[in-house]
């Protein structure tokens, strides 16, 4: 955990939960697994505060529990599950565009809630979704279940592991803690539920369906009494599967950029179909046959099955390899490289900082050392065609921001500066690491500033939001124009002005930390895959 | 009959050599010592070689070896008249010069070759310069390293550096041109291999601008080397310029300096305060 990762985790807390479970989350963060006394002593909150934290770090999936051998139980809080706080709305826009307006806001529920039964779920995003409709009409609970289903299809949602069913004898001593578990098979089935009802709408006063209201609120009484169908089965969001439908997305519009749209068509085919079967941090997906593809071609797409052919030969042989060729039968089998991909995808990401912070020339001396790997000064300037002042220049700037570092070959055994090479290199893994931590730095001095300018304006928005509910009190009340107007005047013109300027500084701040997390998660994405090949690597 | 006595030409010295210049200019590559004495036959050998011998002296004649013995050639009458003045020693160095051609010579070797001491080479190659007969010309390779050759010739690409360098400076505006030039007229999708500007497309590979291809090409094709054929082609970067570089943030000098409290933090930062006023 870097200092920058902490800090960004403390901010992110401090702003989604409050002061209490920051300092908490915190202090886990930095520090590990931990006993309940240890949490209480070291941060001098008291036991109860501890536990409402501990139990909202655990709702919210962000915090876990694990028995000891010894027999107590250690708290811990994961600083990368937190860190993923800042993806919340990259997932809900996904969920819209994917399911539309009924996927974004079960996906919401499920963030903002942590854990949630299914009824629960649904009888929630209904009621919404019937008040942003017109008069008169409601959404049906069937549409939404239905919804549900799908996304649980897709392992959009899973379950929540949940207590196994008590079969032990009575005699043994209880355990401190339970054991979640969770089938792999149950983890997507959806259980048959009997959900018939339609959203209600929030009425503030409606005196024509006084009497009726009432009646059906006791009606409800009675029904909440009873232990809903699903009681004890949780779902939870499966961020994996959204973070495997980002790495798609990237190669996909990555293919389009460097060929046409049809290849990009023919590349997000084959990661579909190896959706379910590839794991998450494969490096390669199942080899697909020439044949399934075009069978699963989407309907739009009618090309032959010989410039199907060709254009997997021309994604195969491109210098990218996003594409391989992995043996002839069924017409020809293809994997994605996505290990590769990866790769790719961040060292683009880092020649473009390169050319941004730099400049065009110091990034083609860049890429000129990426593709050679070692490289004197003279064959710097002599490859990439720049007068040797200026080459050398560079190449200082670029060494003293650990973009690029040297390498010391001693020709003789003294290592004298005279007689020893001096090559210049680019390592890929540690690049990344840095820029990453810049990342997170650069993310948490936004929030701050966001903050801050929030803090500054304080007093103006208290103020327009006293005004506001006086102006809709009012209005329920049935107040005359003037008075309206007189309220609404309140607030001056350059107030109003400050306002504006105001919400145009948090909307670009919070956009702002949108696109710093799309360089995030390409580079943590390269750096997780990295790992995991070096591991399995005998 | 009265016996006329023909009284045995004694040739003129002068007229001699006269003839053998007007011989040598009849025959620009070079006569031999047979043709002279077949044009001239009252000549003996005694009075041909001091003929030849005064012409070499005075610089109107060159002597050269060929496989048919010695050839003798009108020199230059531009070239003799600058000789006039300089002395053996010079035209020693001025020969080792010209032989040299035009990769030129350094005055090293030239000392090598001549066994002329030190000073004695710095003073004729200065007479030289001055003389307008050869010129120095900075090799690329190393700066401090000067090359002799003759005053007219065009130096060796391998001393200039080629196309790039001009006045011993790199070109740089030159090449930039080229780069535009080359990648635009390679994004019009027509595929090329030229050997002469291979450098010139590796840097636009360098710039991400331009992909590479070997593809196996027919003997005889043009641009094949070895049965391969290099290709390129112009292409899109594959992802947009990152979230990182479009916060001021990303691309903030004082980036490592600042933290919350401190001097520069980003509640104070200028730099946002400026982005946010977009």
């Amino acid at each position: 955990m870097t200092q920058a990762e902490i800090k960004l985790c403390s901010l992110l807390l401090q702003e989604h939960f409050g002061e209490i479970v920051e300092k908490i989350g915190t202090y886990l963060v930095r520090t590990g697994g931990q006993p309940l006394r240890a949490i209480v002593s070291d941060t001098g909150t008291s036991l109860d505060q501890v536990k409402k934290a501990l139990c909202v770090l655990i709702q919210h999936n962000l915090g876990t529990y694990q028995i000891q051998k010894r027999g107590f139980v250690e708290y811990s809080v994961q600083c990368s599950r937190v860190l993923c706080i800042l993806r919340y709305p990259r997932y809900i826009y996904t969920a819209k565009t994917l399911y539309g307006d009924t996927g974004e806001l079960i996906v919401e529920e499920l963030l903002l809630n942590g854990k949630m039964p299914m009824s629960a779920v649904v009888t929630k995003v209904a009621d919404r979704l019937t008040e942003t409709m017109e008069d008169g009409k409601t959404m049906d609970y069937t549409e939404v279940s239905n919804t549900f289903v799908r996304l649980a299809d897709t392992h959009f949602v899973q379950r929540c592991p949940g207590v196994p069913d008590a079969s032990g004898p009575s005699d043994s001593a209880a355990p401190p803690a339970p054991t979640l578990v969770i089938d792999e098979k149950d983890m997507y089935s959806v259980p048959r539920l009997n959900l018939i009802g339609k959203g209600k709408r929030r009425r503030s006063c409606d005196d024509d369906d006084n009497g009726e209201h009432k009646a059906k609120k006791q009606k409800q009484d009675l029904e909440s009494q009873e232990p809903p169908p699903d009681d004890g089965i949780y779902w939870q969001v499966n961020l994996d599967r959204f973070h495997q439908h980002f790495r798609d997305q990237a190669i996909v519009s990555a293919v389009a950029n460097r060929m046409d749209q049809t290849s990009s068509e023919i590349v997000r085919t084959m990661l579909r179909m190896s959706e379910v079967t590839t794991s998450s941090n494969a490096a390669y997906t199942q080899p697909l046959s020439s044949n399934e593809i075009f069978r699963s071609l989407p309907a739009g797409y009618n090309i032959g099955k010989q410039v199907l052919d060709q254009y997997l030969t021309l994604l195969a042989d491109d210098p990218l390899e996003f594409i391989g060729k992995s043996g002839d039968s069924g017409g020809g089998m293809y994997v994605v490289n996505l290990h590769k991909a990866l790769a790719s995808l961040a060292t683009a990401t880092l020649e473009s900082i390169v050319q941004e912070r730099f400049g065009s020339r110091c990034a083609r001396i860049f890429r000129l050392l990426l593709r050679k790997k070692h490289l004197e000064q003279k064959q710097v300037e002599d490859f990439a065609m720049i007068p040797a002042k200026e080459a050398k220049d560079m190449l200082y700037k670029m060494l003293s921001e650990n973009f690029v570092s040297l390498q010391e070959i001693p020709k003789t055994p003294d290592h004298a500066p005279s007689r020893t090479f001096y090559l210049y290199t680019v390592n890929v893994l540690a690049s990344t690491r840095m820029l990453l931590h810049r990342c997170y730095k650069s993310v948490a001095n936004l929030i701050e500033r966001r903050q801050y300018e929030t803090r500054e304006n304080k007093r103006l928005l208290e103020k327009s939001q006293r005004v506001e509910a006086i102006l809709a009190s009012m209005q329920a009340t049935g107040a005359e124009e003037v008075q309206l107007q007189e309220i609404e005047e309140m607030i001056t013109a350059p107030e109003r002005q400050q306002l504006e300027s105001l919400k145009h500084t948090v909307n670009k701040i919070d956009a702002s930390e949108n696109q710093v997390d799309e360089t995030i998660f390409l580079l943590a994405s390269y750096v997780d895959s990295t790992v995991v090949a070096a591991v399995k690597k005998p | 009959m009265a016996e006329v006595k023909v009284k045995p030409e004694v040739p003129d010295p002068l007229d001699v050599e006269n003839r053998i210049i007007e011989l040598c200019h009849q025959f620009p590559h070079g006569i031999t010592d047979q043709v002279i004495q077949n044009e001239m036959p009252h000549t003996d050998a005694q009075q041909r070689a001091v003929a030849i011998n005064r012409l070499l002296s005075m610089g109107q004649l060159d002597l050269l070896r060929s496989n048919a013995g010695l050839l003798y050639r009108v020199k230059d009458s531009q070239n003799t008249s600058k000789m006039k003045g300089s002395d053996n020693q010079e035209k020693l160095v001025y020969q080792i010069i010209e032989d040299a051609g035009n990769k030129g010579i350094w005055s090293r070797d030239i000392r090598y070759k001549s066994n002329l001491p030190l000073t004695e080479i710095n003073k004729i190659l200065k007479n030289l310069e001055s003389k307008k007969l050869i010129k120095a010309v900075k090799s690329v390779a190393a700066s401090k390293k000067k090359v002799y050759m003759l005053y007219n010739l065009q130096p060796d690409r391998s001393v200039t550096g080629g196309a790039w360098y001009s006045d011993q400076d790199f070109e740089s505006e030159f090449v930039e041109v080229l780069n535009q030039q080359c990648f635009k007229f390679l994004q019009s999708k027509v595929e090329l291999s030229m050997e002469d500007i291979e450098t010139i497309l590796n840097t636009l590979i360098y710039d991400g601008k331009v992909e590479m291809t070997i593809i196996a090409a027919k003997e005889g094709t043009v641009g094949s080397v070895d049965g391969q054929m290099k290709l390129y082609r112009a292409v899109n970067p594959i992802i947009q310029p990152t979230g990182l570089v479009r916060t001021p943030c990303g691309l903030c000098p004082v980036f490592d300096d600042c933290h919350e409290g401190g001097e520069i933090s980003p509640s104070n930062c200028i730099y946002m305060t400026e982005w946010l006023e977009f």
